[in-house]
């Protein structure tokens, strides 16, 4: 049973055990700026991008704990809720992601490690796995 | 713009949840604003219908229900903006000569997908990470930790909009007794910090602008003060530190800032000449943002307004008169018009209970997810 990920093109998850995913972004010469997901050119001077792989550590720039994702809704979700994170990486790009732990673990300026996290089983049994966060080693 | 562009007739469903379809929402609120306008939908040049959910057919057959009359009939769609989008094709083919009447009718039924999980469950994608709450919950614990903005703060925004809903009965949430804070923060949390009161209502609805030129407004008056259209901008977004590209967003907030300040330019007038203002408040941290990105006060004092009470109807700027998306509700494809409706009989001094004293200029603003901004800016004007 393998791990992939839950679209190509995303993030790469390395063979050594425990690694993090390597998020695949682009980096703009013409506009020195990094982006995720890859762009197809520079947003910015819409010039060409190179491939590059991103950090896979970061700080907390905001975050929450969402009890009830459905809009409208007063009631409480079934599934108990998750934490999610908007997260700024060294080349000054902000992901959002799932965010282990539980509410009152998570301060912004926290260090961050990414990680993978199951969303879904394919028909030939391997794992379908999304990108998440959890607190980095030291960064409580 | 090229020829002046005046609101002529607007048009209402009620919002909320319930059975009534979307196409019987739709014949009522084009019905109520073409009696509102006194025309005839054979005077209608253009028609722009505005939904997000259903089929790609709805537009052009609900518009069969108003007549078989030949003209042009287009499907807008661009998320929460899509009322907006579609006034604002209306506004342009009136600006730019294609006909003399435009007619702009939004309908939906509850935002599923958003408001409810689907029946089945789609294969899950990199995009579908994360909903909007907890997008707006972002700027929220943020705005928290930048400038010290309390939860009472939100909830009191959002109380706000709740009780404004009380005195519009077309709105979704009619709360039988006036809403405090207290009561809003003691509500279930929906995404830290905000409650399911603080969250926009997301049930079915419909509404209906129509425009046309000054001579044909003129003609149909009836001793009511005209609603110009002084200003229709729309933004898609510019590159910002710190941007995202991925996921449920609405943003980045500067959008709004960049929208507006092109909106005022073409109005000629500025923030402080406003009476009352409309935006995307799917949650108060957008209202309490908004305040400043509009430049109803200085960057970091949206805080004070809402403590002073100044957004409330009554205060200095009146923010979502008719409850706005908290209280009115928030289907995609007729909230825009809602607005419209709003603004244009405040302009008139058609509001009861809701009314802003000596009412002269409006805003719209509305966002929509992916995303894009579009303000609106409506003038009252004698003659």
């Amino acid at each position: 049973m393998a791990r992939v990920p839950v679209e190509e093109g995303y993030f790469r998850i390395p063979e050594e055990e425990g690694a993090a995913p390597v998020l695949l972004g682009s980096f703009s010469p013409a506009a020195n700026t990094y982006f995720w997901p890859r762009r197809k050119r520079c947003p910015i001077s819409l010039e060409p991008v190179q491939d590059c792989e991103l950090s896979t550590e970061g700080v907390i720039y905001s975050w929450t704990f969402v009890s009830m994702p459905t809009m409208g809704s007063m009631k409480a979700d079934a599934g108990g809720g998750f934490g999610a994170a908007q997260v700024d990486l060294p080349e000054g790009v902000r992901i959002q992601a799932q965010l282990e732990g539980k509410q009152g673990d998570w301060a912004i300026g926290q260090r961050v490690r990414l990680t993978t996290r199951v969303v879904g089983t394919e028909a030939n049994g391997d794992e379908l796995v999304t990108i998440a966060f959890r607190l980095a080693e030291g960064g409580e | 713009m090229d020829r002046d562009v005046y609101v002529i007739g607007v048009g209402i469903h009620r919002f909320g949840k319930h059975d009534i379809s979307r196409r019987d929402m739709a014949y009522v609120a084009g019905i109520d604003a073409l009696e509102d306008a006194d025309i005839s939908f054979k005077q209608v040049g253009s028609l722009y219908t505005g939904y997000i959910g259903g089929n790609m057919l709805d537009g052009v057959t609900y518009a069969k229900d108003l007549g078989l009359t030949g003209i042009p009939v287009v499907h807008v769609e661009n998320a929460s903006a899509t009322g907006s989008s579609a006034f604002r094709q209306a506004v342009n083919d009136v600006s730019g000569g294609v006909c003399d009447v435009s007619m702009a009718l939004g309908f939906d039924g509850q935002l599923r997908g958003l408001s409810t999980p689907p029946p089945v469950a789609p294969r899950p994608t990199m995009g579908s990470n994360l909903l909007p709450a907890a997008f707006f919950a972002f700027w929220a614990v943020r705005r928290m930790h930048d400038n010290g903005t309390t939860v009472e703060t939100f909830a009191r925004i959002a109380a706000k909009n709740w009780n404004h809903a009380r005195f519009n009965k077309y709105a979704e949430r009619q709360a039988a007794n006036e809403i405090t804070p207290e009561t809003v923060l003691a509500a279930p949390m929906v995404a830290y910090p905000h409650t399911a009161m603080m969250a926009c209502g997301a049930g079915a609805g419909a509404a209906s602008a129509i425009v046309a030129t000054r001579e044909i407004a003129e003609k149909l008056s009836n001793g009511r003060p005209l609603v110009k259209v002084a200003a229709s901008q729309m933004q898609s977004e510019v590159y910002q530190p710190g941007h995202i590209f991925l996921g449920a967003i609405v943003g980045p907030s500067e959008s709004t800032r960049i929208t507006a300040n092109l909106a005022y330019a073409e109005a000629g007038i500025e923030p402080k000449d406003l009476s009352l203002v409309h935006v995307h408040d799917a949650f108060p941290i957008e209202e309490l943002m908004y305040y400043e990105l509009l430049g109803i006060c200085p960057d970091g004092e949206g805080d004070r307004l809402v403590a002073e009470g100044a957004t409330t109807i009554g205060g200095r700027i009146p923010f979502s008169t008719d409850g706005g998306l908290i209280g009115r509700g928030h289907p995609g494809g007729p909230t825009g018009l809602a607005q419209i409706w709003d603004i244009t009989q405040q302009l008139r001094g058609e509001s009861g209970q809701r009314q802003v004293e000596n009412a002269r200029i409006g805003l719209a603003h509305m966002m929509g997810a992916g995303s894009v901004c579009v303000v609106h800016i409506l003038k009252r004007e004698e003659h």
